[in-house]
């Protein structure tokens, strides 16, 4: 049987920087047990603002329309709305550590934009990638799991075009 | 000016009159000020739970005065606290305004888990409207008053502010200044609409006329923005037929030729069927609750839906509509009323129906009202509700508790006057009515105040009996003892083959804790006394308990199964 994946979804919500706003924000998201792939905040151009980018796996169109209600129900969230996937960039940042010979590095290297933290002896390399979850995704299918040893992702964060 | 200060001041700024409050550790340097102010009249509960429900009979009947107040309760940190936690929930499933203030540990030792220390905030922010912790006396009038302005705006719902004790004695820095007149509480994203869009106005008169089988629907949002007045006027106008959620009840009077009476998992025939076979749904002020609605697959098939309501998340939630109109109901209304577009049909063929399907509802009690007793010869509580509506000709408030008893007050009651009934609905809170009774006699001093429970419920804040007989509040208390959980007991014998699992219950002799509280007290177990007592009751000048003996056999029907459609409805009892 093959699970059907959802189609993924991102949400921008600017929200107030209040002490339990994000704590709030992800209960809710618990109660409603919406299927959330990943969170990140940051400073929003405005002072006292945050940036909130929440991007989930949901085909109801409904169901997208509630988290965005629900957001906006909070007295700190300030706008929240769903980033159109073809009119917006969606990126993220992975660290990863991971054992590879020089020539694999150099050919990994070529294709994808990737910066070299830091080689160690023993073909230790700790490298840095950016951009959109599948680059990164595909990226980590080349390098092989046999070859990773530890990886830390940002989660998404996105802008309108 | 100290930090307590600054709460009262604030509170008294809004109008409060009552605090209801039970005092510990954390609180005292507030009831201290309270003492030396005397500006509000204190009611102590005999546990905090009590408080919030009085808060809540308080916000609820005082709403449709000329002064709404808004219940404050008040608790100190940890355990008091957390025993508002059921009442907070319960005021935010029915969309109630109260305020509640916490005392909590002292801002240095927060965290530490210092004794009697919880976290408020944490535990109260999922089933709050909004929760606050002014750190510093500067904050606190800001906050108060932010936090009505939360309660009160859009959609009603409590409020939690806890205030570590340091912050409580602090002293405001020396040019502290507040001035309420100029008082925005700065919220960006919290607005709401409170006037209709013209496009989807039009688009839901086009419908209402164009439709020969509407049903209108009256939920809590009616009773909230004080519109019964004109959902009547607009009933009239158009001569749609109106049904009821347990909170729209009161809103209008119940036998009305256009009502329908109470619609979902026991409402009336009459009103499910409307339903069932409606081509057009106007819903104002509700929210598609599952004992509304029945299985969603099957709501109401043939019907457009337009929903009023004030909360856009509760738009499309669980029925999708046609014309979604986010606003205020009262407005809506009044906008309604005057389109020179809208009409009205005889309606004829519909009607006819419904008054055929009211015949069904009538004549499927008909035995039970005519004999007035059950099994043996105990008393119905039909009956007993039925008798209260005669002689009170449905004008007084009516406060019951959860369960059978609720029901069958929400079906019997012949509700005269706007705004009279309050219960514990999305919650369903066993041991809300005595202390939402207090609140709401407290509110509306000049109208009688019938408290309504089961023998389950009444155990459950018996303690309030302490509060009754300290304020010598006037509320008259009806006891409805069978014997049993009623309604859970109605639920095992119609789908768990008559097993009583933690149903049947002992209760202690009433008439000698009515004797302990100084309150007087009358048992009725013969069918020949109960106009008797209830009169004895309203004639005496103060609380006064009423036990009825029961028949525990008494089902509340019809009855639509748990997650069953409006096909699946029991109108009669299966014989056994």
């Amino acid at each position: 049987m093959t699970v059907k994946k959802m189609k993924r979804r991102a949400i921008l919500a600017f929200v107030q920087n209040k002490p339990g706003t994000l704590n709030k924000i992800s209960m809710m998201i618990r109660r409603k047990m919406y299927n959330v792939d990943t969170l990140t905040v940051c400073k929003a151009k405005p002072p006292g603002v945050s940036r909130m980018t929440i991007t989930l796996r949901e085909d109801d169109e409904a169901k997208v329309t509630q988290v965005i209600r629900q957001l906006e129900k909070f007295t700190e969230v300030i706008r929240a709305k769903e980033l159109d996937r073809d009119c917006s960039y969606w990126r993220e940042v992975a660290i990863v550590k991971f054992e590879l010979d020089t020539k694999k590095l150099e050919k990994l290297q070529k294709k994808y934009q990737i910066e070299i933290l830091d080689s160690k002896p023993h073909d230790i390399h700790i490298i840095q990638i950016a951009g959109p979850t599948d680059r990164l995704d595909s990226f980590l299918d080349d390098l092989g799991a046999e070859h990773l040893i530890e990886i830390a992702r940002t989660g998404v964060t996105a802008m309108d075009k | 000016m100290q930090g307590t200060e600054l709460v009262l001041r604030a509170l008294h700024a809004r109008g409060v009159k009552y605090i209801f409050g039970y005092t510990g550790g954390a609180i005292m340097p507030v009831f201290d000020e309270m003492e030396k102010q005397k500006l509000f009249t204190f009611v102590m509960p005999r546990h905090e739970q009590g408080a919030t429900f009085m808060a809540q009979g308080m916000s609820r009947a005082s709403l449709s005065t000329a002064t709404p107040q808004i219940g404050v309760c008040m608790a100190t940190s940890g355990p008091g606290a957390m025993n508002l936690v059921t009442g907070v929930a319960d005021a935010h499933m029915d969309s109630v305004p109260i305020v509640a203030i916490t005392g909590q540990v002292a801002t240095g030792v927060i965290a530490t888990d210092a004794f009697q220390e919880s976290d408020v905030v944490g535990v109260m922010m999922p089933i709050c409207k909004q929760t606050y912790m002014p750190l510093s006396a500067d904050e606190i009038e800001k906050t108060i008053h932010e936090a009505f302005y939360v309660a009160t705006t859009g959609r009603f719902g409590p409020v939690v502010i806890d205030i570590p004790k340091d912050v409580q004695v602090q002293q405001a820095r020396e040019n502290y200044n507040f001035d309420l007149k100029k008082f925005r509480p700065k919220l960006p994203g919290f607005y709401y609409h409170p006037s209709p869009e013209r496009d989807v106005l039009h688009q839901a008169i086009e419908l209402i006329n164009r439709s020969e089988r509407p049903v209108l629907f009256c939920g809590h949002g009616v009773i909230s923005s004080n519109a019964g007045a004109m959902l009547q006027e607009f009933a009239e106008k158009t001569n749609i037929p109106v049904a009821f959620t347990l909170h729209g009840l009161s809103a209008m009077p119940v036998d009305h030729p256009l009502s329908l009476g109470m619609m979902g998992m026991h409402g009336t025939v009459e009103a499910n069927r409307a339903v069932m076979n409606a081509d057009l749904i106007i819903s104002f002020g509700m929210r598609f609750d599952d004992r509304v609605t029945g299985k969603l697959k099957e709501y109401a098939k043939d019907a457009d839906v337009i929903h009023v309501e004030i909360d856009p998340s509760e738009l499309d939630k669980n029925v999708k509509t046609t014309v979604a109109i986010n606003a205020d109901v009262s407005r809506t209304l009044h906008v309604m009323l005057n389109d020179p577009e809208l009409n009205s049909k005889p309606r004829r063929r519909w009607l006819q129906e419904i008054e055929e399907n009211r015949q069904v509802t009538i004549s499927s009690v008909a035995d039970e009202l005519a004999d007035g007793v059950g099994i043996a010869g105990k008393l119905l509580m039909k009956t007993i509700i039925h008798r209260l509506s005669e002689i009170t000709e449905g004008k007084d408030i009516v406060v019951p508790d959860v369960g059978q008893h609720q029901m069958m007050s929400a079906r019997y009651y012949n509700f005269q006057t706007n705004n009279s009934w309050f219960t514990s609905g999305g919650a369903g809170t066993m041991g809300c009515s005595l202390p939402m009774a207090i609140g709401a006699k407290l509110a509306r001093p000049e109208e009688r105040v019938w408290s309504i429970s089961g023998d389950g419920g009444f155990q459950m804040n018996i303690q309030e009996l302490g509060t009754i007989m300290e304020q010598k509040t006037d509320v008259k208390i009806m006891i409805l003892n069978n014997g049993y959980l009623g309604m859970v007991r109605q639920w095992q014998t119609l789908f768990f083959d008559g097993r009583y699992a933690g149903t049947p219950m002992q209760s202690p002799d009433y008439g000698l804790i009515a004797q302990a509280y100084g309150i007087p007290y009358l048992k009725v177990a013969e069918l020949d006394q109960v106009d008797a007592a209830i009169r004895t009751a309203i004639a005496h000048d103060g609380a006064y308990i009423l036990e009825f003996i029961c028949d525990p056999s008494e089902v509340i029907l019809p009855m639509i199964p748990a997650g069953g459609g409006f096909g699946d409805m029991i109108v009669s009892r299966p014989q056994a």
